[in-house]
């Protein structure tokens, strides 16, 4: 899998580079600001970009906007975005209308090697990754009537593993069940919230998304 | 005695003289038919244009109204030629014997200044010396009649004998006085009008008299017009005779009124003052009361920021000491300056008379002084306020981004360098070893960083050992020797601890990064309940204290304190900065 890494920390590059070639990643080409980010996405149609938040000039959001323009200019490279800290806004703002190919992780989830790599690799598949500090706040909101209410323990672990943008396969494996057991979880939580069931990930992650936005 | 004042004694005797031909001329006449009051009369009128114009002229010696005012006797003098015998004589005389009503008409538009404001009142004038000296010349060279009475000499300077032809010049020029002097009437109400009320006072006298000599003055050129055919100087009329006799006195009358009703102003003053307690508004309305100045306006001299201010405490600005109708009267108290007058500039013609008001009102403006220099404190430290919040703010911004840029970015790098030690920790422990070494010095990095990060919050060793020690320690780190040469022994207050700490490090920083210094020496004095912190380099100088956003938070960090920055940065000799805390 071919990725273009953008952080304006040498350091981070440097250390994030080795980690992917050790796990038979092809890191193509480092950038350390948006344009000359999108001027390498451009050029190495990687399947994937890795994308700090803060760059110069402003040091801001600069990785936001780089990963919407991204997406928009080039539907075949996925996005991962990286940031020191979280929001559920930002979130939201970046899977809004398509949550194909996006991620927005802790950047701290790099110690994580291997659940790190997966999320690289979901991405540069076209799925997503939602990072679990966002998922669990977005559970966490207060409702009046929560309809959550109704799910059991399992069941919300489930939602939020969903929410994230695991497959049945990768939840299965975290919670260290059968697939099946999955698969009977989803429908239940899907009967439950009266969501449209869906079978491709990414879709299921906006409707779980749009559906605890409230 | 100066050369001005023995000029003008020669002129007064000049006048004299003058006055003295007149009453020979008059005595010796064959056509004067009242010799007595004309001997008398006429010398009085002239003798007292001449004296009140050269005691004028002596007081403001700037002012042209004095020299106008003598000119008037002169030119009456003049026309006294139409006593003489002498038939050329008596023609000059009557040529010229316009001309003293001209320069009445001058003298009353250039009142009180000596100039002519306007621009109608300029062309009024000249049109005016037009009338009395050119278009009566084809008069008299065509034969013109001036035998009156019937006995008084002939036209001396009748070239061809055509009286009919003469008459229409003649009748030309006393419709244009006559037009004239109309126009002359309305232009002294308008005058009086656009006076403010001062001027008004000064004015009134001169103004009212004026009116009427040029409503007499209209009245016997119309009755000439159609009466007679006799030019106008020769028969005034007896009420424009008078009302010309007394401007000389109108003008002293408008002196004294004036002076009379401001000493009384100022006594009322006082006594106003006195009876109740005079503030604010109610102290300017006094004011402007007993000054007769309805525009008057008062600021007071703030000691705190050294400037004027309102009443409110907001800045004053005072007019600028060019400003024409506007003057300033300082007031001051014990030599120190308590407030200024703004005043229409008239008042001034009254040396000594807006000081004399304020020095009764000395102790009402001081307290008002003190209540303005309150509001302008409080004002002041609301900005001050907002100051320090905004330091605050952008300290804590900085904060944020050095976190973030720094400490934040070295414990990811060393979670992911773990992260990876972990991976290879059973396959390959050679490199895992190699990782985890890397860890180990990205960690050494990072809490590097964070001390550096904390020393800038706020110096540990400024608390525990006090300020000698923390700028010891800042002078270590320093890039040029720093020589830290006196501080004080025994503890400060914290806050003007930690206040001299920063602008001591923010001068070496600055200096470090501008100065291009060999050396650079720190000071901390206490002295007259301040403690003075300087910092002095041997660099390039030229710093701009309102340039760098160092120095400036350095100075809404004192402002805070009540402290204040000076910054003296020759090109080429190198830099002081120095603060001043107050420290008790």
């Amino acid at each position: 899998m071919r990725v273009v890494l953008a952080d304006d920390s040498v350091l981070l590059r440097e250390g994030l580079a080795a980690l992917l070639e050790g796990k038979d990643f092809d890191v193509v080409a480092q950038s350390g600001d948006a344009e000359d980010l999108l001027r390498k996405v451009g050029a190495h149609k990687p399947d994937v970009a890795i994308v700090d938040v803060r760059m110069p000039p402003t040091h801001t959001d600069e990785g936001l906007k780089a990963a919407l323009e991204i997406r928009q200019r080039f539907p075949e490279t996925g996005v991962l975005v990286l940031s020191a800290y979280v929001e559920e806004t930002s979130a939201l703002e970046l899977l809004s209308d398509d949550a194909a190919g996006i991620g927005y992780l802790l950047k701290d989830r790099v110690s994580d090697v291997d659940r790190f790599t997966e999320a690289v690799r979901r991405v540069g598949d076209g799925g997503s990754a939602l990072d679990p500090e966002v998922v669990s706040r977005l559970l966490g909101r207060r409702r009046r009537e929560d309809p959550l209410a109704a799910l059991s323990p399992r069941e919300r672990e489930v939602l939020g593993l969903m929410a994230e943008g695991r497959s049945n396969h990768a939840i299965a494996d975290a919670l260290v069940v059968t697939e099946r057991a999955v698969e009977k979880h989803v429908t239940s939580i899907f009967t439950k919230l009266t969501l449209p069931p869906t079978v491709v990930d990414h879709r299921r992650v906006l409707a779980v998304l749009a559906y605890l936005q409230g | 005695m100066s050369s001005l004042r023995a000029a003008l004694l020669a002129l007064f005797a000049a006048s004299v003289a003058m006055a003295a031909v007149m009453v020979a001329l008059v005595v010796s006449s064959d056509h004067e038919n009242a010799k007595e009051v004309t001997a008398v009369l006429g010398p009085f009128i002239g003798l007292s244009f001449c004296g009140t114009g050269i005691f004028a002229w002596t007081r403001r010696p700037h002012n042209r109204f004095g020299a106008l005012m003598t000119a008037v006797g002169f030119a009456w003098f003049v026309a006294g030629l139409t006593q003489a015998n002498d038939p050329w004589v008596y023609t000059l005389g009557v040529y010229l014997g316009p001309l003293y009503l001209v320069l009445v008409g001058h003298m009353l538009l250039a009142f009180p200044t000596g100039r002519l404001e306007t621009t109608q009142a300029r062309t009024l004038i000249a049109l005016g010396y037009l009338d009395a000296l050119l278009v009566q010349v084809p008069f008299f060279l065509l034969g013109g009649d001036i035998s009156h009475p019937a006995d008084a000499p002939r036209n001396a300077w009748a070239l061809t004998d055509n009286p009919d032809g003469a008459q229409v010049f003649g009748a030309v020029s006393q419709l244009v006085a006559a037009g004239l002097i109309v126009w002359l009437a309305v232009q002294l109400v308008q005058k009086r009008r656009d006076a403010s009320p001062p001027q008004r006072r000064v004015m009134a006298p001169v103004l009212w008299t004026g009116l009427a000599l040029s409503a007499a003055l209209v009245v016997a050129v119309l009755s000439q017009i159609l009466g007679g055919a006799e030019p106008i100087a020769t028969s005034p009329s007896v009420v424009s005779l008078i009302a010309f006799a007394a401007l000389p006195w109108a003008f002293v009358v408008g002196l004294l009124r004036s002076r009379y009703s401001r000493a009384g102003a100022v006594g009322d003053l006082v006594e106003r003052l006195n009876a109740q307690g005079i503030e604010g508004e109610s102290l300017r309305d006094a004011l402007a009361d007993a000054l007769g100045d309805k525009s008057l306006a008062l600021a007071f001299w703030s000691r705190g920021s050294e400037r004027y201010v309102d009443a409110h405490g907001q800045p004053f600005d005072l007019p600028p000491a060019a400003a024409r109708d506007r003057a300033v009267t300082e007031i001051e108290r014990e030599s120190m300056p308590v407030a200024a007058i703004v005043h229409d500039a008239a008042l001034l013609d009254e040396p000594g008379l807006v000081r004399a008001a304020g020095a009764a009102a000395a102790l009402a403006l001081e307290n008002e002084r003190l209540e303005a220099e309150l509001k302008a404190r409080v004002a002041e430290l609301q900005v001050s306020r907002a100051k320090v919040i905004e330091v605050g703010m952008a300290e804590r911004r900085a904060l944020e981004r050095n976190l973030h840029d720094g400490a934040q970015q070295r414990l990811v790098a060393l979670s992911l360098q773990l992260g990876l030690a972990k991976t290879k920790l059973r396959e390959d422990p050679e490199v895992a070893e190699r990782i985890l070494d890397g860890a180990r010095r990205e960690l050494a990095s990072a809490l590097e960083e964070l001390r550096e990060l904390a020393r800038g919050i706020h110096p540990a060793i400024l608390t525990d050992r006090g300020l000698a020690a923390a700028l010891d320690a800042l002078a270590g780190r320093a890039p040029v020797p720093v020589d830290v040469e006196t501080v004080p022994e025994g503890r400060m207050p914290m806050p003007v601890e930690a206040v001299a700490y920063f602008v001591v490090s923010e001068s070496l920083t600055n200096m470090a990064k501008y100065a291009d210094a060999e050396y650079a020496t720190v000071r901390v004095l206490r002295e007259n309940g301040y403690a003075v912190v300087e910092i002095e380099d041997n660099g390039i100088g030229g710093a701009d204290p309102s340039a760098g956003s160092g120095l400036r938070g350095l100075a809404d960090r004192l402002a805070a304190l009540d402290g204040r920055l000076e910054v003296d940065s020759p090109p080429g000799v190198g830099t002081t900065v120095r603060a001043r805390i107050p420290c008790a």
